[in-house]
């Protein structure tokens, strides 16, 4: 199956029928998109400023990671399944829009640099060693994340 | 004609509010400065809430999570209210009888008056508790309603459009 039909079976799904008839489920699943959204920027914002040596420098930033973890993971996964049916409302559309797909090739990124590299940094800013990399981190997961923000943001504009 | 309403139709109808309203970019612009300036403010604020009531980073004290994180909240509140009060001039019209719009600011206002009894009433004496891993629940109550208010002002904000 294409990505192409993928799209078309979400759109004609019994979910995408849903929001396309419905007068105010597009309306609310947005709320809880842009709710989700804050609390993900609000926790990749503290660890990432924390790694930056910006704020909480008292703090171990393992600590701060390792508590912020599930809540990052979780508004990210309310996220997902709000836009999923976001998506399924106009996947026709959203297939050609050139800013949906900037938007997953940086969320795929965003992940994957975020269970990677960025848990490596993460380790690294406890020991003595230099704080370069850790810092370098921080400022590429918040161009990452930043840049799905934006590229989101664009989907309802191009 | 109420004098609110006069204020509105003169913003509307200025020479500033039309270009807004009118240019192809602007308005959009200002829009996502605005989402990503309540991001800033309601993700941060959100997390200071959810450390008084328990639910993350215990370890580490109210007074210095919030000495640390009320700046952040503080410079998004700023971007917000500046981007939003553009966003309002193009649109000032409308939104004298928007009631989306309206909610927002009372709302808005109740969270502002929920922070002040927060910080002259038990914050003041954050010294005797900040340690601890859940806080009173004089705070507690403070957290939940910011975070429900909050929520809210998010929520009325995005339905504006819709009226």
């Amino acid at each position: 199956m294409s990505l192409h039909a993928w799209f078309m079976a979400l759109a004609h799904s019994p979910l995408g029928r849903a929001m396309q008839n419905s007068r105010w489920g597009f309306a609310v699943v947005e709320m809880v998109h842009l709710l989700g959204l804050a609390v993900l920027g609000g926790s990749v914002l503290i660890v990432d400023l924390r790694l930056l040596g910006v704020i909480l420098k008292g703090e171990s930033a393992i600590t701060i990671s390792r508590e912020l973890n599930r809540l990052l993971l979780g508004s990210l996964a309310i996220m997902v399944l709000s836009g999923i049916a976001l998506l399924s409302e106009e996947a026709g559309k959203c297939y050609y829009s050139p800013a949906f797909r900037w938007k997953m090739v940086l969320l795929a990124s965003a992940v994957i640099f975020y269970f990677t590299l960025h848990r490596q940094a993460i380790l690294h800013a406890r020991s003595g060693t230099p704080k370069f990399w850790p810092r370098i981190a921080a400022v590429v997961s918040l161009l990452l994340w930043l840049g799905v923000g934006v590229a989101g943001r664009a989907i309802g504009l191009l | 004609m109420p004098i609110l309403q006069h204020f509105c139709e003169t913003l509307y109808h200025s020479g500033f509010g039309t270009m807004l309203r009118e240019s192809n970019n602007a308005f959009s612009v200002i829009e996502s400065v605005h989402v990503l300036s309540i991001t800033l403010l309601f993700g941060t604020i959100a997390i200071l809430d959810l450390r008084m009531l328990g639910l993350v980073l215990r370890t580490i004290s109210v007074s210095s999570m919030a000495r640390n994180v009320l700046p952040l909240t503080w410079s998004g509140f700023a971007v917000s209210v500046m981007s939003g009060f553009l966003l309002f001039w193009a649109e000032a019209e409308k939104m004298y009888a928007n009631p989306s719009f309206r909610a927002k600011l009372v709302l808005l206002t109740l969270a502002g008056i929920n922070a002040l009894v927060f910080h002259s009433t038990i914050y003041r004496r954050a010294h005797e508790w900040e340690s601890q891993h859940v806080s009173p629940w004089r705070a507690r109550i403070t957290a939940i309603a910011s975070l429900a208010l909050w929520s809210g002002v998010i929520v009325a904000g995005r339905a504006i459009a819709y009226f």
